[in-house]
């Protein structure tokens, strides 16, 4: 912000235009009075942005170029290797989309190999804490059960994941709990996918110069990676946190940052991975460090979560969040913020330098993800305990450097019900998927919607996730969330029995009858896997494929390349898929054609972009209207 | 007389005209020796984001007659005689400022300079070695989309008044006229709406 400064009205107006987060305005308030840069800001100064690469059609991946396609006529029509628009947009798309199913499956990654520690008796402080899961996945995985120590299956169903990602068996094992017209549909479409790490690098290869020309393919590879991400690498990081830290259940808990304490040590939990978040939780009832807490004038221990970390611990543990992706400098600026602890993925390279505007620490942990002003504790699970009670220490001995006269935390946190697992939605059922079927045949629900996905300044926070949500409840569609989306819902009070109120009358009579939201927080962004597991487990019941469901997936606010991967496994497993920002693909049209029509004839799923949430309730709504009408009911 | 013609709907924002000017008026004409050039050179054109996510590259419009040449008192600012463009002598350049306050397109800045070593008016000087050199300007040289063309002002124009003529025979033929292509119109319809719910300037 420079030296700018703004008058109060001015600052308020700004305020109303950045968010509709309430617990988060006070904050946000104090960075512009004070000058403290936030994500906002950034955005502004970034202005005007480049349309090439906005586009897709900026190629700057050899040394030929930089090159970029004039999206009018008369200017460059090739880069100069030869590529098109087309060409460069798809190789651009692909990119991203390889970045983002990486990045979800290096957590995988690291969630299996820590099932391995624990099971071989290497890792401090971790249990099987799920046997029943474990046993139902070393039963898919083939591996036998009877007679053996939950430690041994651990070992094997581990090796038999971590083979996954290099598997030469052309063939990834929970791509086998689609259902069979849906795996059909990928076998004509060739679209596959055969390990986890082959179809990532197998990208890379791809957009390199000169190994092909043809959109079309470039793109279909994309599809296949997405599915190794969304049935694979997300899949396992999903299924091996619920065997080392419980599958979650039906819970309350809080949202908002509201549910900073003003008398305690307050240690925000942000990233992605849970592994070392869960020790953080546990050692933080350690009675020594509770003493110390007191002895250094705290009432005790206060943890938060934020962003996905913070969602895979409310999942399972209850834990309050504090908000997600554009609350995380917010959170710091109340002032009361002793530590936050990151891991990886979405956290911004410069929270060193909002932290550095306070007391507050930021304690990095993974040895892939350092940042510079942070202090580094790195992660291993063999010595995870010990780390965690070394960072809530670290915490702790910062109370005191807490300046009172700065600390605002906004006024009360939101109540919210959380832990929808594919198994607890079950388990509240009854024991069985029937009844959601029967209500969704009955048309007392429509169907259901998938809100995923990120924020992003350039829509008002939370805005798109919450407006899209009402809207879908009001025309009787349920709403599954993770991620950032569930967040917001969980702010704004979404997650909570009462919200039924705002539902249609079917939607609130079955939600009424057995005592749950309208809208269902089913996790973090690899959890979007539970939300497959969901609509295959649907499709089975009914007998179809996952492509005739009257199901729809949406990502008002995205921003990530995790989100192009999730996506485009939502679309290649036959869900039609709103986005409310544009991907950088516009400048091609043969390629928003194949997105937008074509793959109608490749996987019965397309994507749609529309950013103003009515008109993406309306479009979701004719297309579930529609499956319903060729289902029959 | 030759300008730099603006056709703002073809402006999308990648200032590549900001870099190739900042470029231009360097030490060694190299990008990547900028960075140890003191001063910096700053761009003497700016894009600009207007509402809905437009985008306008304004520089200054060498008027004439100039409001910044009539009112300089010290007659830093003058002409070129033989292409007209408003040029600053910077050793009689006082810094006093009325020149900036007189530009109807806030086009002048003040910066400090090599030949003086103070902070005095800072404009675009229509790149007069280049353009002596039968050279276009850097901005219009590095614009790849057609939104800053170099050239005859009327034989711009009359380029584009051909464009209305096709535009309006072919609105009356019932033909959708095919100025700009139709993902880009989508695109920025899109946009729009993203301006809408977003904090970026909106048209409503």
């Amino acid at each position: 912000m420079d030296n700018m400064r703004f008058d109060s009205d001015k600052i308020k107006k700004m305020v109303e235009e950045r968010t509709i987060d309430e617990s988060a305005k006070p904050a946000l308030e104090i960075t512009l009075k004070e000058g403290i840069e936030t994500v906002w800001d950034r955005l502004e100064k970034q202005q005007p942005q480049c349309g090439f690469g906005e586009l897709g059609v900026c190629c700057n991946r050899c040394t030929m170029g930089p090159c970029r396609i004039d999206p009018f006529e008369g200017g460059p029509e090739r880069g100069v290797c030869g590529a098109d628009a087309d060409l460069i947009v798809a190789r651009n798309f692909l990119d991203d989309l390889a970045t983002g199913a990486a990045a979800h499956s290096d957590h995988g990654r690291e969630v299996v190999e820590t099932l391995y520690e624990t099971a071989t008796g290497k890792a401090q402080g971790y249990n099987i804490t799920d046997t029943e899961k474990l046993n139902t996945i070393a039963a898919e995985l083939g591996i036998k059960i009877e007679n053996r120590d939950k430690n041994e299956i651990a070992k094997d169903v581990a090796l038999a994941l971590l083979e996954e990602f290099g598997t030469i068996k052309n063939s990834i094992q929970f791509v086998e709990r689609a259902p069979e017209q849906t795996k059909k549909i990928w076998k004509t479409a060739g679209i596959y996918p055969r390990s986890v790490d082959r179809e990532i690098v197998e990208a890379m290869h791809r957009i390199h110069m000169g190994v092909g020309a043809d959109y079309a393919n470039i793109l279909l590879h994309g599809l296949r990676t997405s599915l190794s991400d969304g049935w694979g690498g997300s899949m396992m990081a999903t299924e091996a946190s619920d065997i080392l830290f419980g599958t979650p259940e039906i819970k309350e808990t809080w949202a908002n940052m509201g549910v900073l304490k003003g008398d305690m040590v307050n240690i925000i939990l942000h990233g992605h991975n849970p592994i070392l978040s869960e020790m953080v939780v546990e050692a933080a009832e350690d009675p020594e460090l509770k003493k110390l807490a007191e002895k250094n004038g705290a009432k005790g221990i206060n943890l938060a979560g934020m962003c996905c970390t913070g969602n895979e611990l409310l999942m399972r543990k209850g834990v309050p969040v504090a908000g997600n992706m554009l609350n995380q400098e917010l959170v710091i600026a109340t002032g009361a913020v002793e530590v936050m602890i990151i891991d990886y993925q979405c956290i911004f390279p410069s929270i060193t330098q909002t932290a550095a505007c306070f007391h507050s620490k930021i304690v990095s942990t993974s040895e892939k993800s350092k940042v510079p002003g942070a202090v580094h504790m790195e992660f291993h699970p063999e010595t995870a305990y010990d780390t965690a009670k070394k960072i809530i220490k670290m915490a702790i001995e910062n109370y005191p450097n807490r300046n009172p006269d700065r600390v605002k935390i906004p006024g009360k946190p939101m109540k919210m019900m959380a832990g929808f697992s594919v198994e607890a939605i079950v388990k509240a059922l009854g024991g069985t998927l029937k009844p959601l079927v029967d209500v969704i045949a009955a048309g007392k629900i429509r169907g259901a919607v998938g809100i995923v996905g990120c924020n992003n300044p350039k829509i008002k926070h939370d805005y798109g996730h919450i407006q899209l949500a009402k809207e879908l409840i009001k025309k009787d569609i349920l709403v599954v969330e993770t991620g950032c989306a569930a967040i917001a819902s969980g702010k704004e009070g979404l997650l909570l029995p009462e919200a039924a109120e705002l539902a249609g009358d079917g939607l609130k009579e079955v939600c009424k009858s057995l005592g749950i939201p309208p809208v269902l927080h089913m996790g973090s962004c690899v959890d979007c896997s539970r939300i497959l597991v969901l609509g295959a487990a649907l499709g089975n019941a009914l007998g179809v494929g996952i492509d005739q469901l009257p199901l729809a997936g949406a990502a008002p606010e995205w921003y990530s390349q995790k989100a192009v991967s999730i996506g485009s496994y939502f679309v290649s497993s036959g869900v039609f898929t709103v986005l409310g920002i544009p991907p950088k693909i516009f400048g091609s049209s043969n390629v928003i054609n194949l997105v937008a029509k074509d793959l109608e004839n490749v996987v019965n799923a397309t994507f749609a972009v529309e950013p103003d949430p009515i008109a993406a309730a309306n479009l979701i709504s004719d297309h579930i209207e529609k499956k319903r009408e060729n289902l029959g009911i | 007389m030759k300008t730099v013609f603006v056709n703002v709907e073809k402006c999308i924002g990648c200032r590549h005209c900001e870099i190739a000017c900042a470029k231009e008026h360097s030490k060694n004409k190299d990008v990547l020796s900028i960075l140890n050039d003191d001063p910096q050179p700053l761009p003497r054109i700016s894009v600009g984001l207007g509402i809905d996510f437009m985008k306008f590259p304004n520089r200054c419009r060498h008027c004439d007659p100039a409001p910044c040449h009539q009112i300089c008192p010290t007659g830093a600012i003058y002409k070129d005689e033989e292409l007209g463009s408003v040029l600053v002598k910077e050793t009689n350049c006082i810094s006093c400022g009325m020149c900036a306050m007189v530009c109807p397109f806030s086009a002048i800045n003040f910066h400090r300079t090599p030949v003086t070593n103070t902070v005095i008016s800072y404009k675009c000087d229509d790149c007069i070695d280049r353009q002596k050199n039968g050279r276009e300007p850097a901005c219009a040289e590095a614009c790849k989309t057609g939104a800053l063309v170099f050239g005859d002002i009327n034989e711009i124009i009359s380029g584009l008044k051909q464009d209305i003529v096709m535009k309006i025979t072919q609105d009356i033929k019932g033909i959708e006229p095919a100025e700009i292509p139709e993902n880009i119109k989508i695109f920025q319809g899109i946009k729009e709406k993203i301006a809408q719910l977003g904090p970026m300037p909106s048209s409503n």
